[in-house]
């Protein structure tokens, strides 16, 4: 029997598998294929205090081994949320993280405090990573000075744990996640999408609309491990919750030994609508197998040479 | 709620219709249930390239002693298509559906016309098969870049109970024109409903069309999609609102006034 249950920080988990902010939508939308509460947590879509169209189409396109999106936080705003989508969520005792993004400090905080309002929810995910918006998200991201006051700002507005998830673009990634923890988050996302660009050799135009987008999928995995490794051994003290192409149990295991509490399951989700619940079923079997008799004992344990 | 499921269904038969479009029969063990206009995400690749599953029409099903048997008609375009066309017989692909809205057949009046351009013809097949059953009487326009792209013409003319026109790009069969100029050209004014699926300017042109002659007219759309379950927001169509609506959801198959001018 192995212990899958788990902590980030404060916050106790039933196991370390969680479904990634845009590829579960608000959580219940694969009931059929992946009950939220069969998950250590689902983190919403990026919810704004007011709903949001979203970017022009194409928004999305394939590349080997990852696909490429741009969807500019499309969601149906927060009162939207707590009306319509968490009191189900609630009933079914899911873990729920709420992912926030906000063009200003002020937009987070007034999804914050709004959220505060309602029972049911585990943390806050600070989206702070988003590359397709123009105003907001990876402007934070990008700077630790801005992303200190950020997090400072929102920090008294909450008990409940706050999150960061961090972009791999930023100049200094490792800058960045040190004025995040300084700051009082919590724990840190690793890591959203890379911007990267996909272009259509006869028309002689990006594939999508807005030119560039952000990459996800196994093309990474590699270097978000390197990163998630990275700010582990930089700020050891900081819990993780790793992501980044996490397509099975190994990979998930891969993660946890470089350093992350937990991880996300985003794209896969995309291939298979229960590939949350398959990578959790790879992850019990992986220790089964070798012996691992709690998850725990996985998180960090990589072997530096 | 949702009868979708994901099952694996065996390539039992593959025939080509033409240098680059085949139809593949694949059989499966649970139900399918599909409408007219739904799709299927399809999935053939184990390693992660390619990564995503492909949506696919149904032309055609039929319930079996337990599951199903269907049919999808294929160009093919790229990685995942090549793919397909040379799978061997007995192969197992993943299958992921019945998904989206299709076609509304109940309620499109005693005469319909059907339109397909192209690859299009796989929603626009079903839907005339599934009329022909029912016993509604309606024509079928099916226009294609050229003689060999125009696929399963002697079953198209089987199915139809009224007119089969056909037409062609180059002039290789029937007349050298448009789809929806033949369409404008021999409108009948008995025409109670107007279902399309085609390239979009095709679309464009048929909802044009539709709103003069003040009929209905659903349309098809085919947009890149990534998960065909409404949670990636890759798929999305402008609606006339100025929102953007997962087609893998709210479509395919949308009713031409939901849809934002020249969408």
């Amino acid at each position: 029997m192995v212990r899958l249950a788990t902590e980030v920080g404060s916050l106790q988990l039933k196991n370390p598998i969680l479904a990634a902010s845009g590829t579960f939508g608000y959580g219940l939308d694969l009931l059929d294929f992946c009950p939220p509460e069969a998950l250590g947590a689902v983190v919403t879509k990026g919810l704004s205090p007011k709903p949001r169209a979203g970017n022009p189409t194409p928004r999305i396109v394939e590349t080997p081994a990852g696909m490429i999106n741009s969807i500019g936080l499309q969601n149906i705003g927060v009162e939207a949320f707590c009306t319509d989508v968490l009191p189900t969520l609630r009933q079914r005792k899911a873990c729920v993280v709420v992912n926030v993004f906000g063009e200003t400090e002020e937009e987070y905080a007034t999804v914050i405090e709004r959220l505060q309002r309602e029972e049911g929810i585990a943390a806050y995910e600070l989206n702070v990573s988003c590359p397709n918006v123009h105003k907001g998200g990876m402007e934070f991201g990008h700077d630790p000075k801005l992303l200190r006051s950020l997090v400072a700002a929102l920090r008294p507005l909450t008990q409940r744990p706050l999150w960061v998830k961090l972009s791999p673009n930023a100049p200094s990634p490792l800058a960045v996640a040190e004025a995040a923890v300084t700051a009082g988050a919590d724990a840190l996302t690793l890591v959203n999408t890379f911007r990267a660009l996909s272009v259509n050799a006869r028309t002689r135009r990006p594939s999508i609309a807005t030119g560039f987008g952000g990459l996800s999928g196994p093309a990474i995995k590699p270097l978000a491990l390197r990163l998630v490794w990275e700010v582990h051994r930089a700020i050891p003290q900081a819990p993780l919750v790793g992501i980044g192409g996490i397509m099975s149990g190994t990979d998930a295991v891969e993660f946890l030994l470089a350093g992350a509490s937990a991880v996300q399951v985003g794209t896969a989700t995309f291939r298979n609508p229960n590939a949350c619940l398959t990578v959790l079923a790879e992850l019990e079997a992986f220790c089964q197998q070798e012996g691992v008799e709690d998850v725990r004992e996985l998180v960090g344990g990589l072997v530096w040479p | 709620m949702d009868a979708r499921v994901d099952q694996k269904a065996v390539l039992v038969a593959r025939s080509q219709l033409s240098p680059r479009c085949f139809a593949l029969d694949l059989v499966c063990p649970r139900p399918l249930p599909a409408q007219p206009g739904q799709f299927v995400m399809v999935g053939v690749s184990a390693t992660s390239d390619p990564l995503l599953r492909r949506p696919f029409s149904v032309a055609g099903v039929m319930p079996t002693e337990n599951g199903a048997q269907f049919q999808l008609l294929v160009k093919e375009v790229g990685k995942v298509t090549a793919m397909l066309r040379h799978l061997p017989l007995g192969s197992e692909v993943g299958v992921l559906g019945p998904l989206g809205r299709g076609f509304s057949l109940d309620s499109c009046g005693p005469h319909p016309v059907l339109v397909a351009g192209g690859i299009g013809l796989p929603p626009v097949l079903f839907a005339a098969r599934q009329l022909q059953k029912q016993g509604v009487s309606f024509d079928l326009f099916y226009g294609a870049a050229s003689e060999p792209e125009l696929l399963l013409r002697s079953e198209i003319q089987k199915v139809v109970s009224g007119d089969a026109v056909f037409c062609t790009d180059d002039g290789s069969f029937g007349e050298s024109v448009f789809v929806t100029d033949l369409l404008r050209k021999r409108w009948k004014s008995r025409y109670s409903h107007l279902l399309a699926c085609g390239p979009n300017p095709m679309l464009h042109a048929v909802a044009r069309l539709a709103r003069e002659k003040g009929v209905a007219a659903e349309l098809s759309l085919e947009e890149p999609m990534a998960c065909g379950v409404g949670v990636c927001l890759g798929c999305v169509v402008k609606l006339a609102d100025g929102t953007y609506a997962p087609s893998c959801q709210k479509g395919p198959v949308f009713r031409a006034s939901e849809l934002a001018e020249g969408w």
